[in-house]
């Protein structure tokens, strides 16, 4: 008896162990552990074993049944393992394959621009306004300082749409608007469209964007105008970017000064971008005209304050390296796509 | 402004300083260098070289063989000029030279003799007989006498460079060569020599005189020259003129570019023969008078232009052309010269009127000073005098109707600091200002500083801060924080940043954002089919487009819109979403008194095969839900560029907002599109500038929601929209109703069809009961029935 189950139990592993497929483990089962299997059978030869000897030989059927068992479960969860690797690496795909996203879309760069530019200076405590693109002599002109026989007032630089309404050629007539309703302290960022009689070409637009500040409070002196500009400068093109003053001439700001920014791609030493001088010009700016405070009413011996400017789509084709003023006027999706 | 260094040298010295570090100078002190120019750039190893021998070339009956001593070296030149002999000084090109047109001269045999270089004619020079005599003959340049190996550079007086430099529109007093020299000299730290002004005075029997009969002449003076002799100018006037782009005509008229460019005085010399009792009469022009002016062109002037006239006639168009019968000529024998001040809107007003531009014009209208009216004429007479060009007499006149006044300016080293935000002491304040040539007065910390009359700009101390920090230097402003500022909160209204969430919004439903410019053409209406009477017809006119295509501010997106859709599909790209956020102009009545209402509009077209009448309704009713709006009706659209059955209109408080649907075939077709477009404009003015309500929370519920479907058979023409309006009021258990299928065909009555709807039935404070559910269904079954006809399926 222990014999045949000795060698059951042998076989029995043999073939566990020759199994390659759950269904073939479980015919393996049901042979030797089945209602009719052959251990089944061992056990139910008992009643022929003597009495004194049935517990030893209980056991000794009980554990071969055990040992089996055991052998089966190990065996098959080997084999439902061997199945799954099987499955997964069926399963695998080529990854190099893309799906394109529908229903992408996104910002003109210049708005992107102009959002990050608004955030920026409304984390400085700046309000940010808009005023009307069609506007009046007055504010686009008179209020800003600029005399009736002022070059700026040309019709070859100004769109007119009657005497004295025309299209606006600079956001400044916001600033005027806004120290009009509002007294200092002042802190102002009146972004918009301007227009002016230029033929469309690589570095002119007749219709652009401008992004114009304002700041009006005591004691605001040249120092703090810079102080802001470098902060700008180093946020929008790099942290090692500087910024340098040189004197020019506005209407509405005394002193005046353009601002250049050092070349992001030579860094200072000069290369094409900046045509060799290590300096792109990025702005205007300026301390607040007198004229221009009193005519909104404002104290200029209490208050100064300072006065910038800059091309939205200017400061966006550096950045993004736009080299064609015309090309985001387009609206070419290969174009806007690129940005997003 | 062209600025030529040699020139500049008359009245500072440049000496130790390259042109690129003198336009750096001038750049920290505001005047930008556009363009360095260095004459006789493309010209290079060409020399003056001697024939000392000429023979026949021994195979070539055309060309000879010389020996011509460069300087260096002598070297044999094979040349087919016939005009050279033995002991002539030549222009040589040798081997490696350039000349201008990048043409280069290498070593070469002709015809078996090497030729070292070429001999040059003043054509290939790029010069001629104005500049040197001979240059025009056929043949070589044959030079004066010169050393052999002079750079020809040098022979040719190239060896100048020319500054372009950009003038800033405040500082009218630097367009001269004497404004530019002081401000070199302040940068520079040397002496500005004074402008020589010496010339004696002859007597002169005649008497001009001048009559001012207008407020646009701020004065006028004028002297005799006589014993006039016409002729060339010297060569360094006619270089230097040319330098600056003028060209030499004869001694009197260059003596009066020469003044215009040197100290920034336009002057007219006006032919005595010509001007009846020397009597000038500064007036405006008459209506229908008329002058042919030195170009030999005839203008019709008109009442608002001012001329110089005698008792007779017009002789001059007032700072802008001299007459031609007045003009000085061959046979001239005594001119009176003209210095004057016109005001600066009436030469351009004039100068624009007419279409005639000049030196003088150009001058005037960038404003010419006071001073500067006797200063050029002094400086004129002087140049008579020094070029014999005729006797400067005593007999003259001037008429002045404003005078200058002196302007005085009090402020403090304190003051300019403050603005300024570093400290400048006032020695340094003064030390700059006096280089300016400002008087300064240090009076116990106040600063009384006495402006030179040619600084018209200078106005109050803020000016006076700028003039310091100039020549201080802007590397001294160093960076501050606006200490003394007070704080304030930052940020941007309600309509600003609803107009950015919903280009957040918009971009989210899959769209890209473009930029249109906001001028149109005003035949965009034809091309969306506007009928006559259309509201979107009153577009507001720009006076001076740039063209048709721009004249007209937009009155909608669409046109716009359309052309950029077009754009896109010509350059092959396909199935896409755009929208732009922009404004468009409405006249409340043309022509405009008063500013426009400017509208915030949107505009939306979906483009491609996917696209339905259904998926830009879908992102139109996203827009709405998003800023809380609730239409009170959609009806079809009936603007013409719509399909008018697959285009709708939403209404708030009874006024049309927003329309959206697939573009009209025929407008399609106008803009030369082939594929299905869909567009929407939407007007945002009723609902972008109020904030969109607060969200609240509603609790969820915890009780399932029962699911239900139901297919009802209803007419044809019984909208899907008025049916989940039944179905969603007529129980309040029922919640999210929607469509999920339409059905036509064999198994339904012809003007029939089969709606298949899904909807929930759900209470917030208990699970519905079979009673709940059977209840509902009934309410909702005769609901449908009475207000749409509908029978369950």
């Amino acid at each position: 008896m222990e014999e045949s189950v000795k060698k059951l139990t042998a076989e029995t592993i043999a073939s566990i162990s020759a199994c390659k497929t759950v269904s073939e483990l479980n015919d393996v089962r049901v042979k030797t552990l089945g209602k009719s299997g052959a251990l089944t059978a061992l056990l139910k030869g008992m009643k022929d074993v003597p009495p004194e000897k049935r517990p030893a030989a209980g056991k000794i059927v009980n554990d071969a049944r055990e040992t089996l068992e055991q052998a089966v479960s190990e065996r098959q969860k080997a084999l439902e393992n061997e199945e799954l690797l099987r499955k997964l690496s069926e399963e695998r795909i080529d990854i190099t394959i893309d799906s394109p996203l529908k229903n992408h879309g996104g910002l003109h760069p210049l708005s992107i621009m102009r959002n990050r530019i608004e955030e920026f200076f409304c984390s400085l405590g700046f309000v940010i306004a808009d005023s009307p693109e069609i506007e009046t002599d007055y504010y686009n002109f008179e209020a800003l300082n600029i005399p009736a026989d002022h070059p700026a007032r040309e019709m070859q630089d100004t769109f007119f749409i009657t005497e004295n309404i025309l299209l606006r050629s600079q956001t400044s007539s916001g600033q005027i608007r806004m120290m009009e309703k509002v007294k200092p302290p002042i802190k102002m960022l009146s972004p918009g469209r301007v227009f002016r009689s230029d033929e469309a070409d690589a570095t002119h637009s007749p219709v652009f964007h401008q992004v114009e500040g304002l700041v009006v409070d005591k004691g605001i002196t040249m120092c703090d105008l810079k102080g802001i500009l470098d902060l700008f400068a180093k946020k929008f093109f790099s942290n090692e970017t500087k910024t340098r003053f040189r004197p020019s001439y506005f209407p509405f700001t005394e002193p005046s000064v353009e601002v250049d920014a050092s070349c992001g791609k030579c860094g200072g030493k000069g290369c094409n971008v900046c045509k060799g001088t290590g300096w792109i010009e990025i702005m205007g700016a300026g301390m607040v005209n007198r004229n221009v405070l009193k005519n909104c009413g404002i104290n200029p011996d209490e208050y100064t304050g300072f006065a910038f400017g800059c091309g939205l789509d200017r400061i966006t084709n550096i950045i993004y390296g736009i080299s064609d003023a015309r090309i985001p006027f387009e609206n070419d999706l290969r174009f806007l796509k690129q940005f997003n | 402004m062209k600025l030529s260094i040699e020139w500049l040298n008359d009245y500072v010295s440049t000496d130790g300083y390259t042109p690129e570090q003198l336009a750096d100078k001038l750049l920290n002190i505001g005047f930008e260098v556009e363009e360095i120019i260095r004459l006789g750039e493309d010209i290079d190893r060409v020399v003056a070289g001697n024939i000392t021998d000429i023979k026949k070339h021994p195979d070539a009956d055309k060309l000879s063989v010389c020996s011509v001593d460069v300087g260096s070296e002598t070297v044999t030149i094979v040349t087919g000029a016939k005009n050279v002999k033995a002991g002539d000084t030549v222009p040589v090109a040798l081997d490696g030279a350039t000349l201008p047109g990048g043409k280069v001269i290498k070593a070469a045999p002709l015809r078996g003799v090497m030729s070292y270089g070429m001999m040059c004619s003043g054509k290939e020079l790029g010069v001629d007989n104005e500049v040197i005599d001979g240059a025009e003959v056929d043949g070589i340049l044959i030079l004066q006498a010169v050393a052999a190996g002079t750079d020809i550079k040098e022979v040719l007086r190239l060896n100048d460079t020319v500054l372009d430099v950009s003038v800033t529109a405040n500082r009218p007093d630097c367009q001269s060569v004497y404004g530019m020299a002081r401000e070199v000299a302040a940068v520079l730290g040397r002496k500005l020599k004074p402008l020589e002004i010496k010339y004696d005075t002859v007597s002169c029997e005649l008497k001009p005189s001048v009559d001012i009969r207008d407020g646009a002449c701020g004065r006028y003076t004028c002297q005799i020259i006589k014993d006039i002799k016409v002729q060339r100018s010297p060569q360094w006037m006619r270089d230097r003129l040319r330098k600056v782009g003028v060209r030499p005509i004869n001694n009197v008229v260059d003596i009066t570019n020469y003044v215009l460019f040197e100290v920034g005085q336009p002057l007219h010399a006006f032919d005595t023969e010509f001007v009846t009792d020397c009597g000038i009469i500064v007036r405006k022009a008459k209506a229908k008078e008329s002058i042919t002016a030195l170009n030999s062109e005839t203008y019709e002037l008109t009442e608002n232009m001012l001329v110089i006239a005698d008792c007779k006639k017009p002789l001059a168009i007032a700072g802008v052309m001299g007459g031609e019968y007045s003009g000085v000529s061959e046979k001239t024998s005594a001119v009176l010269l003209e210095a004057a001040g016109f005001a600066k809107g009436s030469v351009r007003a004039t100068s624009r009127a007419l279409g005639l531009r000049s030196d003088s014009s150009a001058r005037y209208e960038k404003g010419v000073d006071g001073m500067s009216v006797n200063v050029g004429r002094e400086r004129a007479l002087t140049l008579f005098h020094k070029l014999k060009a005729g006797k400067v007499t005593d007999s003259k006149a001037s008429k002045e109707l404003v005078s200058t006044s002196v302007k005085v300016i009090r402020t403090s080293a304190d003051e300019i600091s403050k603005l300024l935000g570093i400290t400048v002491k006032s020695n340094a304040i003064e030390k700059i200002l006096k280089s300016l040539q400002f008087d300064v007065q240090n009076e116990k910390d106040r600063l009384v500083i006495t402006v030179p009359a040619f600084r018209e700009d200078i106005d109050n101390y803020t000016d006076i801060a700028e003039e310091v920090i100039r020549f201080y230097g802007y590397d001294n402003i160093k960076s501050s924080f606006m200490p003394t500022a007070k704080s304030t909160a930052g940020g941007m209204d309600v309509r600003l940043s609803n107009l950015k969430l919903l280009k957040t919004l918009v971009s989210g439903l899959g769209a890209y954002e473009i930029t249109t410019y906001s001028f149109i053409g005003k035949k965009s209406c034809d091309k969306l089919n506007l009928p006559q009477n259309s509201v979107l017809r009153r577009q507001i006119e720009i006076l001076n487009p740039l063209g048709e295509e721009y004249s007209v501010m937009r009155t909608q997106l669409a046109h716009n819109m359309l052309t950029t859709v077009a754009y896109n599909l010509s350059k092959k790209n396909s199935d896409f979403r755009l929208f732009e956020l922009g404004k468009t102009y409405i006249a409340k009545e043309l022509p405009l008194s008063d500013l426009p209402a400017e509208t915030d509009t949107l505009c939306m077209a979906f483009v491609g095969g996917k696209e339905t009448f259904y998926t830009l309704k879908a992102a139109v009713c996203e827009i709405l839900r998003k800023f809380a709006l609730k239409p009170d009706k959609l009806e079809y659209c009936d603007k013409p560029y719509y399909h008018p059955g697959m285009s709708g209109e939403y209404f708030v408080d009874s006024k049309a907002f927003c329309s959206f649907g697939k573009v009209h075939p025929l407008v399609a077709k106008n803009y030369d599109i082939a594929e299905n477009v869909y567009l929407c404009e939407m007007n945002l003015g009723g609902f972008i500038g109020k904030e969109i309500p607060q969200a609240k929370f509603a609790p969820l519920s915890k009780f399932q929601a029962v699911r239900r479907d139901l297919a009802v058979v209803v007419k044809d023409e019984i909208p899907v929209g008025l049916i989940l309006q039944t179905l969603e009021q007529a129980d309040e258990l029922c919640v999210d109703a929607e469509l999920f299928d339409v059905y036509k065909g064999e198994q339904i009555e012809k003007g029939y069809k089969s709606i298949a709807l899904s909807f929930g039935l759900s209470a917030k404070d208990r699970t519905l009961t079979d009673d709940d559910i059977t209840s509902a269904m009934k309410k909702i079954l005769a609901a449908l029935e009475q207000n749409c006809g509908a029978k369950l399926r």
